[in-house]
């Protein structure tokens, strides 16, 4: 039986109306046919290819063009995307808010864009920081958050969780270092100041539909961090208490939540950490392929206890 | 043919769809615990993130399964051939047996099993019958067997299953064929084209019986792919191993390809886009649409290299432009229309799926960085260099 038959069929038996009947029906039919993701889509890789094609002239030909009018353009790019930006938004709301209009996201994440940019050129120009790229990377973290919050923009708090990653020293790059101790330490200090303010700013209240991309953020770059430090030739003992207490916590939440993006964290981060204690020191490939296959078949059975218990399409 | 019922899908798809209406607020929470009574599928589901880690696992257990046989035995390739051979066929019967008896759907493990035996099935057969011919670079029409199996199964997977992937499996498998038939670049392309084009023919045709029930949105994920499928065939420039030297440097490669076969793709390339956006626009259909704006935009960044023009770094900034103005133009013109509706096309949001799909994107997407789009500079001199930051973020590297 078709979605259409069995509309026909609720309308006639007084489940639905027939406003409801003739809506819904048009909706499985397309009709209205809507472009709304396939728009947004455009607009987000529009601006992202224009903010590439920027920075890759300016890195490029700065020289022939000359600081001002470099400068000037960028400015006027920011000043008029933020000009659009604080002109146009409603009043502050803590709860969520729909953006003004269409493009509002996007003119944001432009804007935002555009900023760094800028700040990196003249940083790297002119070196007014004196090299203290860290205390860019942290105002503009800051101005990130000031602008997701003000304005209910998801972009831009992303580019503010990554900014501010990068100045407590989290940039991938970085992890094949010989500082590996210290990164893990920042990593450690970025997921506790991460993932308390969210939690503070959730209870409190402010934009609380933010918690879970907070608590993505931190479950991914905790794992990480840890798993780095139970990969450890010596003194791992720490963190692989750290990895299975992160691992509880994450499975715990995922299942009380029904999130359960947290669960396969748990499953394949705990299994990745477990895994490389007992096959440390192992050489032999039968010893090797038969405990995959044993904590494989182990690992099935408990997410498809889970999934039975708690996991159907969320 | 396929081994859940209609019935079982429609009504798991008419589940999906009372949850996205109640999302939505077209339906009341007391109108949707009663039409949900009416949609219990006996069906066993999960959510994607399981569905993943499931999937996950069941390919650790049977690569490991199978790696434990070779290691344990020691065999000869025609040996182990035979072995990956009885491997394919107990996963296929497991993956039969995980639907037909536990009835799982989209639960990961009977998917990884299925995928397995596709696997197992063209490497047993590659071992088993081709293991000690000796290299030759002459085509050898023979080896063709492993790839064409390899459309077969994945077919049979795509219809019996209706896995979507299996099918782009089947696609890839394509591309192997012509280079056992034929050594020139240009017939091996024809083929590659003549494959797909009647897929889609077939595809085109078998779909139209189709709309408004459980297999539409699978028909239009297929007709997407052959769509692009045709167009990577087409485009020589994206079809092509040497990429990157390629583009930067700006030549064409047109020597191994005859002068009107190399002119006639570049037309195709145009001409392309504007049939596939009709062609999914005329069906609404999202798939479709979204492969005639992707191969589009592909033929804009191609467009230079097949020319021979130099790149310029100013070029992703037109196209920024012209991508912003087509979307707010677009979303204006529609937005315009009565009740904000022209020939049955809306810009407003009418799915939570969309919505969904947004957070996730922003999440996702939000940080990266233009920088990391785009190539190293093309000039440098000696004594100007952006670079030597520590750190990154925030949309710049830290070797912006």
């Amino acid at each position: 039986m078709t979605i259409l038959t069995r509309l026909e069929q609720w309308k006639e038996q007084g489940k639905i109306s027939p406003e409801q009947h003739s809506h819904l029906a048009g909706l499985s039919r397309g009709e209205p046919f809507s472009l709304f993701l396939e728009l947004n889509v455009l607009l987000y890789a529009g601006v992202l290819a224009f903010v590439a094609g920027l920075g890759w002239t300016v890195s490029t030909w700065s020289q022939q063009i000359g600081d001002v009018l470099v400068l000037t353009v960028l400015s006027t790019i920011l000043a008029s995307s933020f000009w659009y930006c604080f002109s146009r938004a409603p009043a502050w709301s803590p709860a969520e808010t729909p953006a003004p209009s269409p493009i509002f996201d996007y003119v944001l994440y432009l804007g935002s864009l555009i900023w760094s940019l800028e700040l990196g050129y003249i940083e790297n120009r002119f070196h007014v920081l004196s090299g203290q790229l860290n205390l860019y990377l942290l105002a503009t973290a800051g101005l990130f958050f000031f602008l997701a919050y003000r304005f209910d923009n998801r972009f831009v708090l992303s580019l503010g969780l990554s900014s501010l990653a990068g100045w407590f020293g989290l940039t991938i790059s970085h992890w094949s270092a010989h500082q590996d101790a210290a990164y893990r330490q920042y990593a450690l200090l970025y997921c506790l100041l991460v993932g308390v303010g969210g939690a503070i700013l959730q209870r409190g209240g402010l934009k609380p539909h933010f918690f879970g991309t907070y608590l993505n953020v931190v479950a991914n770059v905790l794992f990480w961090a840890v798993l780095s430090g139970v990969f450890n030739r010596d003194e791992y003992g720490l963190w692989v208490l750290a990895l299975l207490v992160a691992c509880g916590a994450s499975l715990t939440w995922g299942l009380a939540r029904r999130q359960f993006a947290f669960v396969a964290y748990a499953a394949v981060y705990g299994y990745v950490g477990v895994s490389s204690l007992f096959l440390r020191g192992v050489n032999d490939e039968t010893g090797v392929l038969t405990y995959f296959a044993v904590s494989g078949v182990a690992m099935l059975v408990v997410l498809v206890w889970i999934g039975r218990r708690f996991g159907r399409r969320a | 043919m396929r081994v859940y019922s209609a019935s079982s899908d429609e009504t798991l798809r008419a589940r999906h769809l009372l949850t996205d209406w109640v999302g939505e607020g077209f339906l009341t929470k007391d109108q949707y615990q009663l039409l949900e009574k009416e949609t219990v599928s006996e069906l066993r589901t999960t959510n994607i993130y399981l569905r993943l880690v499931l999937f996950l696992f069941t390919l650790i257990i049977v690569g490991a399964t199978a790696g434990l046989f070779y290691v344990v035995s020691r065999p000869s390739d025609q040996t182990a051939g035979v072995f990956f051979l009885i491997f394919a066929a107990v996963c296929y019967a497991a993956a039969e047996a995980a639907v037909s008896q536990a009835r799982l759907y989209r639960y990961g493990i009977e998917e990884a099993l299925a995928v397995c035996s596709v696997g197992f099935l063209c490497a047993g057969m590659q071992f088993a019958l081709f293991s000690g011919n000796p290299y030759s670079p002459k085509p050898d029409a023979a080896q063709a067997l492993v790839p064409a199996v390899g459309v077969a199964f994945s077919l049979w997977i795509w219809r019996r299953f209706g896995f979507s992937y299996a099918f782009l499996a089947a696609m890839i498998f394509v591309i192997f064929l012509p280079g056992y038939w034929t050594s020139s670049p240009s017939a091996q392309h024809l083929i590659v084209v003549g494959f797909y084009a009647t897929g889609l023919a077939v595809v085109a045709a078998v779909r139209s019986r189709h709309r408004c029930d459980y297999l539409e949105e699978a028909y239009s994920l297929v007709e997407a792919f052959l769509w692009l499928g045709i167009y990577l065939a087409i485009n020589l420039k994206l079809s092509s191993f040497d990429l990157p030297g390629q583009w930067w440097s700006g030549s064409r490669s047109a020597s191994e390809f005859a002068r009107p076969f190399y002119w006639g793709t570049w037309v195709l390339t145009w001409c392309l886009p504007p049939i596939v956006l009709a062609r999914g626009l005329r069906q609404k259909d999202r798939f479709v649409i979204a492969a005639g704006a992707i191969v589009a935009i592909l033929t804009f960044v191609s467009n230079k290299p097949y020319l021979g023009w130099p790149r310029h770094t100013w070029d992703p900034v037109l196209l920024g432009i012209l991508l912003t103005s087509v979307a707010v133009f677009l979303r204006r013109w529609l937005a315009r229309g009565p009740g904000g509706i022209r020939h049955g096309f809306t810009a407003a949001r009418l799915s939570g799926k969309d919505k969904q799909w947004m957070n996730v994107g922003a999440t996702v997407l939000g940080p990266l960085s233009p920088h990391s789009i785009t190539p190293e500079p093309q000039t440098s001199s000696p004594d100007f260099r952006f670079g030597g930051g520590q750190t990154g973020g925030g949309g710049a590297g830290g070797d912006f």
